[in-house]
């Protein structure tokens, strides 16, 4: 219960941050990406199951906040893809930074390439070779140099807010 | 990995649940009812973050100055008496009091009556897209599918709109398009644009020529909708060769700094007639220059907006 209080207040912070302060940083080739960043974070404390609880939660609401204009349920299913993935996670024994910070690569380049792929699907003109590549490459760059900060604290805080999982 | 069974059923039900979503969205168009709600929930509190983190905002950007600042201190002293006449406002404030004179003074020339507003968010969504959120809404009389100008030119059209936002699709991304004509001139054809790219003219007539510095304005849709007349939106920087091809296209340096933008005003009604080129700033300059001056009346006076040469651009609508 806790820890759902705690993933919906952390999951509003970022979406509210990403649209109304990093967005608008005028930063070479693209932005980092908190949401992935708070999902692999939440995800890799949760399990699997609240994993894409959480996943789809986050995405869904990054598919109506304000200024996005794409088809809804895109980013919900990247995210609940990449929440599941992070919870199967949930048991490695001594997870490293490395391994932290790979999850997270491999987690922001998921989530371009399922909300690109759809996007394609649907014939969405926005999604061309240079735009998944720049997309791609700023993703994955600053959502790294990001995680050895972001994620710690987040798992932290979830993991304090419920120190026994009982589910 | 104990409840992974139950966790695939979870993941395959929520899979599921959007794939429905995607497709009853893409049936139905885009500015759905959830889409309505969440502008109006999410709106206000956007709207109060985009207060506290512009200043947040223009400080890390004159970071980048920050060099020569320090190597011309002793001037900077010297200056130290007027900034104190200054003091009580911030560097925030007065960039925007800067943007906000710039846009009074368009919006003077043009007649156009129109709401001031700020960018209060910028969509991303992984960088696909180019729009921003804006602190106007249906309470202020905005409907969707107005022009949206700032001091420079045009920003883009109106989406969705809440009560007190409303969602701008910025004239840079990909799914934007305008109809458009070249100054002192007949030759109308659409603006799209570019995404990552430039943004591109193409003219719908085989026999006409552009020329590279060449200015252009919004051409102006029935109704006004979404798109008024003669609003500067930028410059050709080169005309891309399409031999054989029954239109010309060239690339289009906007006059609109998208990375940057601040205050903007929403057109809600223009004038019945608006002076040809009278909006656009000195041809000779290349980046525009902080207040736009009429060129002088050469052209014959103010012709009837929209009753121009009937072509397949009048009935364009820029979706």
């Amino acid at each position: 219960m806790r820890r759902g209080v705690l993933a919906g207040a952390v999951l509003l912070t970022a979406l509210l941050l990403q649209a109304g302060v990093v967005n608008p940083l005028d930063l070479p080739v693209g932005h980092p990406d908190l949401i992935v960043l708070c999902v692999v974070a939440l995800a890799l404390v949760a399990g699997p199951t609240w994993g894409t609880v959480i996943g789809f939660t986050a995405g869904l609401a990054a598919d109506v906040v304000p200024p996005a204009d794409h088809t809804l349920g895109r980013l919900a299913m990247a995210y609940a893809l990449v929440g599941y993935a992070a919870g199967l996670l949930e048991d490695v024994e001594e997870r490293s930074v490395v391994t932290t910070v790979a999850v997270v690569a491999v987690g922001s380049a998921a989530v371009v390439l399922v909300f690109a792929g759809v996007g394609a699907l649907l014939g969405d003109a926005r999604v061309d070779a240079s735009s998944v590549a720049d997309s791609l490459i700023a993703t994955i760059l600053y959502d790294v140099i990001l995680a050895p900060f972001v994620v710690p604290l987040v798992s932290g805080a979830a993991r304090r807010a419920e120190p026994v999982t009982t589910y | 990995m104990r409840d992974s069974g139950r966790a695939r059923v979870v993941l395959a039900v929520l899979l599921l649940t959007a794939f429905t979503l995607i497709t009853l969205d893409y049936r139905s168009g885009s500015g759905g009812p959830l889409r309505r709600v969440a502008n109006a929930v999410f709106g206000p509190i956007e709207n109060a973050v985009g207060d506290v983190a512009r200043p947040i905002g223009s400080f890390f950007s004159s970071l980048g100055h920050l060099s020569s600042y320090k190597s011309d201190n002793a001037k900077l002293r010297k200056e130290v008496a007027t900034l104190r006449s200054q003091l009580r406002l911030t560097d925030a404030e007065r960039e925007r009091l800067a943007d906000e004179e710039k846009l009074l003074h368009l919006d003077q020339i043009a007649q156009f009556r129109i709401v001031a507003a700020h960018v209060s968010a910028v969509g991303g969504s992984l960088d696909f897209e180019s729009t921003a959120t804006i602190d106007v809404g249906s309470r202020d009389g905005i409907t969707a599918n107005m022009t949206v100008i700032d001091g420079d030119g045009l920003v883009g059209k109106t989406l969705s709109v809440g009560p007190t936002t409303t969602t701008v699709l910025l004239a840079n991304d990909v799914q934007f398009s305008a109809g458009a004509r070249l100054e002192s001139s007949q030759l109308i054809g659409h603006v799209d644009g570019g995404g990552r790219g430039a943004m591109r003219f193409t003219l719908l007539d085989s026999q006409g020529t552009i020329k590279v510095g060449t200015r252009l304005v919004t051409f102006g849709d029935i109704g006004q909708r979404p798109f008024v007349p003669e609003v500067p939106i930028g410059r050709v920087t080169r005309v891309v060769p399409t031999p054989g091809a029954l239109t010309r296209t060239a690339e289009v340096t906007p006059y609109v700094g998208f990375d940057s933008l601040d205050v903007v005003g929403v057109v809600v009604s223009a004038p019945r007639t608006i002076k040809r080129d009278s909006l656009l700033p000195p041809s000779p300059s290349p980046s525009p220059p902080p207040s736009p001056t009429p060129t002088p009346p050469t052209t014959p006076p103010a012709t009837p907006a929209g009753s121009t040469s009937p072509s397949p651009s009048t009935s364009r609508t820029g979706h």
